[in-house]
């Protein structure tokens, strides 16, 4: 029973990472290699904001969208000027130099100890102390962000989205700002990541880099790709097949040593599978004038 | 209503434009021909915003908009056809009209697909599809139209977005024979609402139905300006067209 | 801290090793046009292979050397006509997609072969420093630094004054062009890039030997492969390899220098390459916007 709560908490939280990532990778075909970035702002705010700022769950979890989003708003500032592969190294070093901040900024962070004992969330008098309990936070979380992304991906703003993806010259001459909605998806991605972020604190209590690593990055890569990019419901159905995936490697007698290669080597060749079947089709390339 | 003066344009090593002047006015339809590399294209970019020029001014409605970003050019009433088409070809002929009537839209209006703006934008993009017969098509991805009903799509789609001043970058290009009439109909259409056009085209006889005044581009600067008539008969762009290379074996 | 003399001996080892690494990177970028986001993880794979030769099978250091060199041969084939050749045709994005694919494999695999703990080449008596006035040296930094100045001459030599050098640079200027002169693309794009895959395996056996190998360690490398062709220009190779050698001095300098209260702790050193990327696109990205493209 516990297991499958647990597994419900995990596709829940990878839910809304996974779908957050998808606005832009999925929607704007913007190669965003700093996703995880977000992800790991969003737990190390929760973590500190709760054990060294005292603040109460509602915070935590609104400041650590917030910080999420300003960083990649920060990044897009940055990156979006850049075009093809110049994006992807911009926001690769991003999210390099977060793990590195991770890592040595030990006074704050403390580095790959991690932090333990946070606080499991509380509303009021409400304590959610118990897994099942705190699987109900979980699907409001995602019922919540869902919606709201949901909207998104149905609204005009997703299709000027789209639209730049596929020929920004065209968007520009129907009196769109292209780099604004980019920097706009990014931060809405990046706030979305960093509330996963914050969920996930909560429920691990305890955070290291090593939840942050770039595997993770290939991971929603891989979530977004297999879901069809800018696919809503693709994505989700993908989430769920693919973090459920690598469970019943468990049930086989392997060492833990070689469970956690396994699985990213499970993801990766279905990360490969996917897009040699779809390679006409994914990421085209710009049209130039 | 645009004025373009001494406009040079370098890209690399390359002089693209060499002072370009010309204006046109108001409901104005003004045909560019030219041989290739001869700066068409490069022009409706500069006047798009797509490129900056390294000298000369641009000036729309007594505007200057010269340095302005593509998109607020776009605002201002300048549209664009592209000769490689620029519909969006993975989304639906219904979402390439929309994109356009959303542009005039604030996003937090149409931000939920059933309030009412979205329904009125949805509906008025539902009409300009039937306009150009496109009403059967409105869900089928734009890639999947013939050239012919691309172009259309891409004109009308300007149209609906509320351009003022037409650029059409070689609007037959890719169009069967049979459909360049359909083309040829619209952009009548489209001057007869009043619009301004500016129109590159290779096929003069194409040009001389719509346009009582023709520019000539050749290596970054306009050579001969003048009606459809004249150029016909001007034996200076029969060389260009046809024989450079013969008449200069001759001399 | 060390003294700057020790300081700069430090900085041309790492930058000889960077150079080993980002040669390779810049060539394949340059033929290519893809950015190999496996390269590190190739080279990783690469120096585990000579582990298992050397260490493992107990193989002369001959013998292991030449076993590994098939070996990066196999793996440069392999991940040329499996992970990129069948996607760059269709997407700029796609290769990208495919070698982050291949990295994350190479990556687990060599984790479950070897485990995630970190293994030593034992060098012997190469690590044994000597002293030259006040700076400590080893042989082994000797062997890296001057064995990085004959490949990157031999490269020279190879690019600049041989008809097939000629052929690399004219593909890297304009592959349609290169084609037009019946230059045989696809056997050019094989030699570039296994010999780019071998000689940043090459340097993976000497950090190897330097300090130990990891199946992470593959990820850092690509990314400093990565700054130094920010810093030299993107697929320019001479500029790279100066960039390599920027790189090493700024890590080494950045942490080891001793600035009192603002001494950096050792750890940052890697992060300097991050943000020697973002810093140069900050202030440099006006060549790098692709939208002043020459148009009919």
């Amino acid at each position: 029973m516990n297991y499958l709560v647990h597994l419900a908490i995990l596709v829940g939280i990878y839910l809304i990472l996974a779908q957050s990532f998808n606005v832009t990778v999925g929607l704007g075909k913007l190669f965003n290699l700093a996703h995880v970035a977000g992800y790991a702002i969003g737990a190390y705010v929760t973590a500190l904001g709760s054990l060294e700022l005292g603040m109460n769950t509602v915070q935590c979890m609104i400041s650590s969208g917030l910080v999420s989003a300003l960083s990649a708003f920060l990044l897009g500032g940055i990156a979006l000027r850049l075009a093809g592969d110049y994006f992807a190294i911009g926001t690769l070093a991003f999210s390099s130099i977060v793990s590195a901040l991770l890592v040595n900024w030990k006074s704050v962070t403390r580095g790959v100890l991690g932090i333990p004992g946070i606080p499991r969330p509380e509303f009021g008098t409400l304590q959610l102390n118990d897994e099942s309990s705190f699987l109900g936070l979980v699907v409001a979380v995602v019922a919540v962000s869902l919606g709201v992304l949901y909207l998104l991906f149905e609204s005009s703003f997703a299709r000027v989205l789209r639209a730049q993806a596929e020929n920004r010259f065209a968007a520009m001459a129907l009196g769109r700002d292209v780099r604004l909605i980019n920097t706009t998806a990014f931060f809405v991605s990046a706030f979305f990541a960093g509330i996963a972020g914050s969920l996930f604190a909560y429920y691990l209590n305890y955070i290291d880099p090593s939840s942050f690593a770039f595997s993770e990055m290939v991971f929603l890569l891989t979530i977004v790709v297999v879901g069809s990019p800018g696919s809503f419901w693709g994505c989700i159905a993908s989430t769920v097949f693919l973090v459920l995936l690598p469970e019943p490697l468990r049930f086989i007698e392997i060492p833990s040593s070689i469970l956690g290669p396994m699985r990213q080597l499970l993801h990766s060749v279905v990360l490969l599978t996917v897009v040699w079947l779809n390679r006409k089709r994914l990421f085209p390339s710009q049209r130039e004038v | 209503m645009l004025r373009v003066s001494d406009l040079h344009l370098q890209i690399g090593d390359a002089a693209i434009l060499n002072g370009v002047t010309f204006s046109v006015q108001r409901g104005d339809t003004v045909g560019i021909i030219g041989p290739n590399g001869s700066g068409k294209t490069s022009l409706f970019n500069c006047l798009s915003g797509f490129v900056l020029p390294e000298k000369g001014t641009i000036h729309f409605n007594d505007a200057e908009i010269t340095a302005l970003p593509p998109f607020a050019r776009a605002e201002l009433g300048i549209g664009r056809v592209f000769q490689s088409f620029g519909i969006f070809r993975e989304m639906s002929v219904l979402e390439n009209l929309m994109v356009a009537l959303e542009g005039r839209t604030s996003v937090w209006r149409t931000l939920f697909p059933w309030s009412s703006s979205s329904r009125a934008i949805r509906e008025e993009a539902k009409d300009y599809a039937a306009q150009v017969g496109l009403a059967q098509k409105i869900n089928h991805k734009a890639g999947a139209l013939s050239g012919g009903q691309m172009r259309l799509l891409e004109i009308i789609r300007a149209l609906a977005f509320g351009a003022e001043l037409f650029l059409l970058d070689e609007p037959t290009a890719g169009v069967s024979p049979k459909m360049k009439e359909e083309v040829a109909l619209l952009i009548s259409r489209v001057q007869s609402l009043g619009k301004t056009t500016l129109i590159i085209e290779h096929d003069i006889n194409f040009v001389q139905s719509f346009s009582k005044r023709v520019i000539v581009l050749d290596q970054g600067r306009i050579i001969l300006e003048g009606t459809p008539e004249e150029m016909r008969r001007n034996d200076l762009l029969q060389e260009i067209y046809f024989g450079r290379n013969m008449s200069q074996a001759v001399m | 801290m060390g003294s700057i003399p020790q300081l700069l001996v430090n900085a041309l080892t790492t930058g000889s090793i960077y150079a080993l690494v980002a040669v390779g990177f810049s060539l394949t970028y340059g033929v290519l046009k893809i950015l190999n986001f496996a390269h590190g993880h190739l080279m990783m794979s690469g120096a585990y292979l000579f582990y298992l030769f050397s260490v493992n099978c107990e193989l002369s250091l001959p013998l292991a050397a030449l076993c590994t060199t098939v070996g990066a041969l196999i793996l440069a084939l392999l991940t040329l006509f499996v992970f990129v050749a069948p996607f760059q045709r269709y997407s700029t994005v796609l290769p990208l997609v495919t070698t982050l694919a291949l990295a994350t494999i190479l990556e687990s695999f060599v984790s479950m072969s070897f485990g995630v703990n970190v293994k030593a080449l034992d060098s012997g008596s190469a690590m044994q420093s000597f002293e030259i006035g006040s700076v400590y040296i080893t042989p082994l930094q000797i062997a890296i630094i001057s064995s990085a100045v004959v490949i990157l001459a031999a490269c020279a030599y190879l690019l600049h004054s041989t008809s097939f050098g000629r052929r690399v640079r004219a593909m890297a200027e304009l592959e349609v062009g290169a084609q037009a002169l019946s230059i045989n693309v696809r056997n050019t794009t094989v030699v570039v890039f296994s010999l780019s895959v071998v000689l940043s395996v090459y340097a993976g056996i000497m950090v190897g030997y330097e300090t130990n190998l990891q199946p992470t360690m593959g990820h850092g490398y690509t990314i400093k492969a990565l700054a130094a062709m920010i810093l030299g220009g993107l697929g320019n190779l001479w500029g790279t390899i100066i960039g390599c050698y920027i790189l090493g001095m700024v890590e080494n300098l950045g942490v080891g220098l001793d600035l009192g209260e603002y001494s950096l702790p050792a750890g940052y050193k890697d992060a300097f390459a991050f943000v020697v990327i973002l810093l140069v696109l900050l202030v440099r990205p006006q060549g790098l916007v692709s939208w002043r493209r020459r148009t009919a």
